[in-house]
């Protein structure tokens, strides 16, 4: 990285995120579809942090509390957590869909949250290694993060389709709602977080 | 001037100027998709989206799941979902549930059909500016193929306890997510908006 590579922000240009349209930095708004203009996102790394803070917050009661309620005739209401979940599937001998969840419910937002962590950190710190990786990483974060929506949903399809009233009814547990927020939420951040900032000390560095 | 792109994932400019039909670029700093040409792009998006509208209709108008155990039945629609959570006082993720896996999908579609058609037929129409940020805005909250990962995952978990059966709003739904993802990987961000500035001259800097 001897040279220094032209950058929109280098000219005085910013991309629009929603049409990406270049346009001269001062700009208040695109002039092409009327989206609010940045160089970089406003407060990305503020508002990243922020967020993840308050994800790894509503991850423990998402963890603790039950998500799942079943009520069968005959026994006594039994409640299941989102990691229980995942044991009594590998019980019942579904080993590959227990590794789904796992992977969905418990990898994917714990991994969501630590990488975003490093990625603040290690712009915050300012560091100007591993540029190309830090960006990758940042882009599956992005593409991985609803994927762990599908314990809420299966809480979703389980309760509106178990419905035998005094025989078999399955409710929702409070964890349902934390572990939506928790997803959400990381979303949002994977959103605020500006992968560009990792590139411009890189600039800096170098001019 | 034009033909430069800066890349959004790292601000690199780069010129996508000489691309021919099929052609993608990346960004050659970050390895960052920039765009993809392709002549037919608006007409194959118009019609997956027109394919998902009809799928979704089926979906959410027929049973499907059901579920049956010692002589009882019960029948699940893709509407009940949402509401079955509200009934049970959770209306937080009944309305998140109702807007990722139905309403997100269904807006993003009627945009994508607004976006489309005037672009199809040379029509400078007011709505395409609008349209345009709000497809780019909300496409990211759509979870459709998630959800069928979901009723996939459903269907192992309750298996044992009776016998389950899918209805024809799933496949119905199935089909709905495959014409989904297909509209949405065609949309090509960089090439749309191009084509909107062409027909909206006014809002060319």
């Amino acid at each position: 990285m001897s040279d220094l590579a032209p950058t929109a922000a280098g000219r005085h240009l910013a991309a629009c995120h929603v049409c990406c349209k270049l346009a001269p930095a001062d700009a208040h708004d695109c002039p092409r579809c009327g989206a609010p203009l940045h160089l970089r996102k406003p407060h990305s790394l503020q508002r990243t942090l922020a967020l993840l803070l308050t994800a790894s917050i509503l991850y423990i009661p998402a963890n603790v509390y039950p998500i799942m309620i079943t009520d069968q005739l005959g026994a006594s209401p039994e409640e299941s957590t989102i990691l229980g979940g995942v044991i009594l599937l590998v019980e019942l001998g579904s080993a590959p869909i227990a590794a789904v969840i796992f992977i969905a419910s418990v990898m994917v937002p714990l991994g969501k949250l630590i990488a975003l962590y490093y990625l603040v950190w290690s712009v915050g710190r300012g560091h100007v290694t591993r540029q190309r990786q830090r960006t990758a990483m940042y882009r599956v974060t992005e593409l991985i993060g609803k994927w762990s929506m599908v314990d809420v949903f299966v809480v979703a399809i389980l309760v509106s389709l178990v419905h035998l009233s005094g025989l078999l009814v399955i409710r929702p547990g409070i964890a349902a709602v934390s572990f939506a927020g928790v997803v959400i939420v990381t979303m949002l951040a994977a959103e605020s977080f500006d992968p560009r900032l990792i590139w411009d000390r890189l600039e800096r560095a170098n001019g | 001037m034009n033909a430069l792109i800066a890349c959004l994932g790292c601000d690199l400019l780069v010129d996508v100027g000489d691309l021919r039909d099929g052609d993608t670029a990346r960004c050659p700093r970050c390895g960052h998709f920039l765009t993809r040409l392709r002549h037919d792009a608006v007409s194959r998006v118009a019609a997956y989206a027109l394919a998902g509208m009809v799928f979704l209709a089926l979906a959410g108008s027929f049973p499907f799941l059901s579920f049956a155990t010692a002589g009882m039945e019960s029948v699940m629609t893709l509407p009940q979902t949402a509401v079955e959570l509200y009934a049970e006082g959770m209306v937080f993720i009944s309305l998140v549930v109702a807007a990722f896996i139905m309403v997100i999908p269904a807006v993003v579609l009627v945009l994508l059909i607004l976006l489309c058609l005037p672009l199809l037929l040379g029509y400078p129409a007011w709505w395409l500016v609008t349209a345009g940020r709000w497809v780019f805005t909300l496409h990211n909250w759509a979870m459709v193929e998630v959800f069928i990962i979901g009723v996939i995952v459903s269907l192992v978990k309750i298996a044992s306890m009776a016998t389950v059966s899918l209805g024809i709003s799933f496949w119905a739904y199935v089909a709905f997510s495959l014409s989904f993802t297909m509209a949405l990987a065609t949309l090509d961000r960089y090439q749309i908006w191009q084509l909107i500035e062409e027909l909206e001259p006014e809002h060319a800097a």
